[in-house]
């Protein structure tokens, strides 16, 4: 009889103990059903320390936990694995609490052991994690270190704003720890390694997994999740992902009704769910144009050129903004996007509101007055064929490249080439392949020069400007207009080229959101007004449902960095 | 006869090192490799893709590369890594292999099937109404590119499945992930199969279409230039029944370039069905190769190439043998 009272003592103080994470969702939910998504390709890995591209973290995220990422409502940093956090010293430290009571699906404690061990292997450059840079701050290392066994303290070499939403997965010890130690981390929980091996700490464990074919996930009975009710979470019974590599054949499963969300890619893809809906074929619904993409697409002039006198032309501020009013914007969005998508004028992607600002220097589609811009730089005249030239004669010309097989952007570049032309300049336009391309804009000579004219591309946009300083400062590796050799700042700089690199250590550097906000408005204004990459249009997020599906946000709620839900954990099958 | 075929292995070795040397160099002379599509991502520091670099060995030369690699296959029948799965070539490609056999292999089997009556009718009823039909269809199949087949297939089944209201066909994949309400890996082995060949109803009817002319074609001339040999004259006229003249006399005879051909299935069988597997999502080989080839994952495409190369030697050779053991007019000594 003790013993049972003893043991029941010792379970009631395990529940007091036990610090579950709330997690609010949009609607009331009910327990069960299995969610169903396409994805473009399998997983390479289901080792955090291992992957690189989306199609494996979008797995591991189900199922490793991470101490801090955004509120989905007010995409503020919010506590996932820790419960709160304090900041210190002005921001140099800050000291994680973790949740008492979390468990891994194998019954062993999630704690600072465990945070410490992820955190020391990913910053490890052995092994080479893709989360390395988190660890980081300008080549000095941040400190992790135990203060005991549910508290963590991490101490910065100066102030980093990001520091509460870096999203580095939490790996168990007791089951890397000694492949770390033999340096064999990267062989743990491969593609071949059972699933019931791999062992969960997220809202999600692995059920079984198909080469090619799919990936089955199962709600994890251990994980230290609730809802507002105190009830468990996550809903869902089963999450399966469907490699589906076609992008057709994925839109013919979600029309057929057999994956439960999408995102319509175009115009065309938009009309067919749309049709398929009122015919009465698929129970859903489509938000066309709901929010644009983070993504963006811009032309960038290569200001390095072997060639001295485009190098020089390309420097012109007046050139870039000839250039930057030739943008049609209008038509692209019209003919490249379908209709469905908006003009882009800051280096901030549109949907990240916190930081994002419309008060930039615009420039209009205005053909007289890029002539007019061109004409003060000495192109006045036109030759024989039509084309302006300058002084001694030479032909405005230039080469246009964008990476060959992305539609929207081949039609972007053409648009602006045909633009171009009308005006007089000779655009050379060019598809050509990626890894090309890649290698044109940054792997210049040993003398620093590069030797394309003129690139479209684009870069993924985040929700934090922080992560893109490879861009932004001076020795970054993607400085893509103005680039450096082997790291360094490059040869011949240009004033704003200097604000924006004090901007963006600024911006990283200060903790207060509504400073923050302000550094970043100054920092589009200064890219506006001085062009180094042109901006043209975003591409619309227009994403679909099924209507089986519940605790999606409703039309108005919808943005495209958090998506169709808050949380993946109050998601429910309505059937 | 054994001389021969010890001649024809010997001759692998050249083929073999000749042609994994073409595509290693092909693949090198394209621009980039398997990091570039990382350094695009503002994320990623410099130093890190130099040291993936490091790990994977692509700062080596491409001679010491291509030699560590043939060692390996040689010497330790390792195909080497994947540069994108981080594991094992052999791994990575086993399952999209034996994907792609069911689906060649049940394909084959419907065009020997079907083609093979085709082209006896066709030449028994040369120029009638039924032969031109058949023959019409039967390139009509040829002529309709595979992928587009595939995709107005896909829209069929969801066609067929609205008007039945219900699961008639699958939209694309090869396995369903609950069968009779239970997780797949719990179901019997019996209803795992039956699920996989009624995932294959579609693509195997695309695959085999456009197969089927050739064969028919080359069974219709077969029989025609049998059924004007003499001995067949000689039974006609000896009072043999018509159905006893084609099928047991001449049909025999006729066939035999057809099975001197299924020696030629062996790297049919490893080259996939094409895009067939894309537009469908049948998890097989053209779908790995496709993603290797856009990962610039070399030794996976070199695996892909190494095996489709040696059973396309191996088949070859066993197509000369068949040929020698149903045609007693050859002889390899």
């Amino acid at each position: 009889m003790r013993r049972i009272l003893v043991l029941s003592m010792l379970a009631l103080a395990g529940l007091a103990l036990a610090q579950p994470k709330v997690f609010k969702g949009v609607e009331a939910g009910k327990a069960g059903g299995n969610y169903r998504v396409t994805a473009i390709s399998d997983p390479r890995t289901f080792n955090p320390f291992v992957a690189r591209e989306t199609s494996s973290t979008d797995v591991i995220g189900l199922f490793l936990p991470y101490l801090t990422g955004y509120n989905p409502y007010d995409l503020k940093p919010e506590g996932y694995l820790a419960q709160s956090w304090e900041v210190r010293n002005n921001g140099l430290t800050v000291i994680f609490k973790l949740r008492q009571g979390a468990k891994w699906s194998d019954g062993q404690p999630i704690d600072a052991d465990d945070v410490i061990f992820s955190a020391t292997a990913h910053a490890d450059p052995k092994v080479n994690s893709n989360s390395r840079s988190s660890f980081i701050l300008d080549g000095q290392p941040i400190k992790w270190s135990k203060v005991d066994q549910y508290t963590v303290r991490a101490d910065f070499p100066k102030p980093y704003a990001p520091s509460l939403i870096q999203g580095w997965y939490i790996a168990p010890e007791h089951i890397f720890g000694e492949a770390y130690k033999a340096g064999k981390i990267a062989e743990l929980w491969t593609l071949d390694t059972p699933v019931n091996r791999i062992i969960s700490g997220g809202p999600f464990m692995l059920e079984s997994y198909s080469k090619g074919e799919r990936v089955v996930l199962r709600r994890n009975p251990n994980y230290w999740g609730v809802d507002d009710k105190n009830s468990p979470v996550a809903y869902l019974e089963r999450y399966t992902f469907t490699t589906v590599s076609d992008l057709n054949a994925s839109l013919a499963k979600f029309l057929a009704g057999e994956s439960d969300l999408y995102a319509a890619a175009n115009a065309d893809q938009v009309a067919q769910i749309l049709e398929r809906i009122r015919s009465g074929g698929l129970k859903g619904e489509i938000f066309p144009n709901a929010d644009v993409t983070t993504g963006t697409n811009f032309i960038v002039f290569n200001w390095n050129h072997k060639d001295a006198n485009k190098a020089k032309l390309f420097r012109q501020v007046k050139f870039r903004r000839a250039m930057a009013h030739l943008m049609d914007k209008k038509s692209m969005i019209e003919v490249a996007l379908g209709g469905l998508g908006q003009p882009q004028w800051s280096p901030i992607s549109i949907p990240v509101k916190q930081f994002f600002t419309d008060d930039v220097a615009k420039y209009d589609y205005s053909p007289q007055k890029a002539a007019a811009l061109l004409a003060e730089l000495g192109f006045r005249k036109k030759n024989a064929q039509g084309f302006l030239v300058d002084a001694a004669g030479k032909v405005l010309e230039f080469n246009l490249v964008t990476n060959q097989g992305n539609n929207i952007r081949e039609k972007i570049a053409q648009i602006f080439a045909e633009d171009a032309r009308k005006i007089g300049i000779k655009v050379n336009y060019r598809p050509i392949d990626f890894n090309e391309l890649v290698r044109q804009l940054t792997q210049p000579a040993a003398d620093g020069t590069r030797d394309f004219d003129a690139i479209l591309i684009g870069l993924t946009g985040g929700i934090e400007p922080a992560f893109s300083r490879n861009v932004w400062q001076l020795n970054g590796s993607l400085h893509a207009w103005n680039l450096g050799v082997g790291g360094q700042a490059p040869k011949q700089i240009e004033s704003f080229e200097v604000l924006i690199d004090k901007l963006m250590t600024q911006g990283a550097t200060t903790l207060d959101p509504a400073k923050r906000r302000e550094i970043y408005v100054q920092f589009q204004k200064v890219v506006a007004e001085n062009v180094p990459l042109i901006y043209t249009v975003a591409p619309a997020y227009n994403p679909a449902r099924n209507a089986r599906i519940g605790g999606l946000f409703p039309k108005g709620q919808i943005n495209s960095i958090v998506g169709q839900y808050p949380y993946i954990e109050t998601v429910f099958a309505k059937e | 006869m054994w001389n021969y075929i010890a001649r024809r292995l010997l001759q692998l070795i050249p083929t073999f090192v000749g042609a994994t040397i073409l595509a290693f160099v092909i693949i090198q002379i394209a621009p980039g490799d398997a990091i570039t599509r990382f350094e695009l991502d503002p994320t990623v520091d410099r130093e890190q893709i130099e040291r993936l670099r490091q790990q994977f060995g692509l700062d080596q030369p491409i001679p010491a590369q291509y030699a560590k690699w043939l060692s390996g296959v040689l010497f330790h029948g390792y195909l080497g890594i994947s540069l994108d799965y981080r594991s094992d070539v052999w791994s990575v490609i086993r399952q999209p292999i034996l994907n792609s056999m069911v689906l060649v292999g049940l394909s084959t089997l419907l065009i020997y099937l079907v083609a093979i009556p085709i082209g006896v009718y066709s030449a028994v009823r040369k120029y009638s109404l039924g032969d031109r039909t058949l023959t019409f269809l039967a390139f009509f199949g040829l002529a309709i590119p595979n992928f587009f087949f595939a995709l107005i297939m896909l829209y069929f089944a969801i066609w067929v499945n609205d008007h039945a209201g219900m699961r008639l066909l699958p939209i694309g994949g090869m396995t369903d992930q609950f069968l009779g309400g239970v997780p797949r890996q719990e179901a019997p082995w019996i209803a795992r199969t039956l699920d996989v060949l009624w995932h294959s109803i579609l693509p195997v009817i695309v695959v085999a279409t456009s197969g089927m002319a050739g064969l028919v074609r080359i069974m219709r001339g077969q029989m025609l230039e049998v059924l004007s040999q003499d001995y067949v004259r000689t039974a006609r006229a000896k009072g043999v029944a018509e159905r006893m003249v084609i099928y047991k006399h001449a049909l025999r005879n006729a066939v035999i370039p057809l099975v001197a051909g299924i020696g030629g299935l062996l790297p049919g069988l490893i080259g996939g069905a094409g895009l067939v597997e894309v537009v469908m999502a049948w998890p097989g080989i053209t779908p790995a190769f496709l993603q290797a080839v856009s990962a610039i994952d070399i030794y996976v495409i070199m695996g892909l190439i190494t095996i489709s190369t040696f059973l396309l030697i191996v088949g070859n050779l066993l197509s000369d043998l068949l040929l020698a053991w149903v045609d007693p007019r050859i002889r390899y000594n």
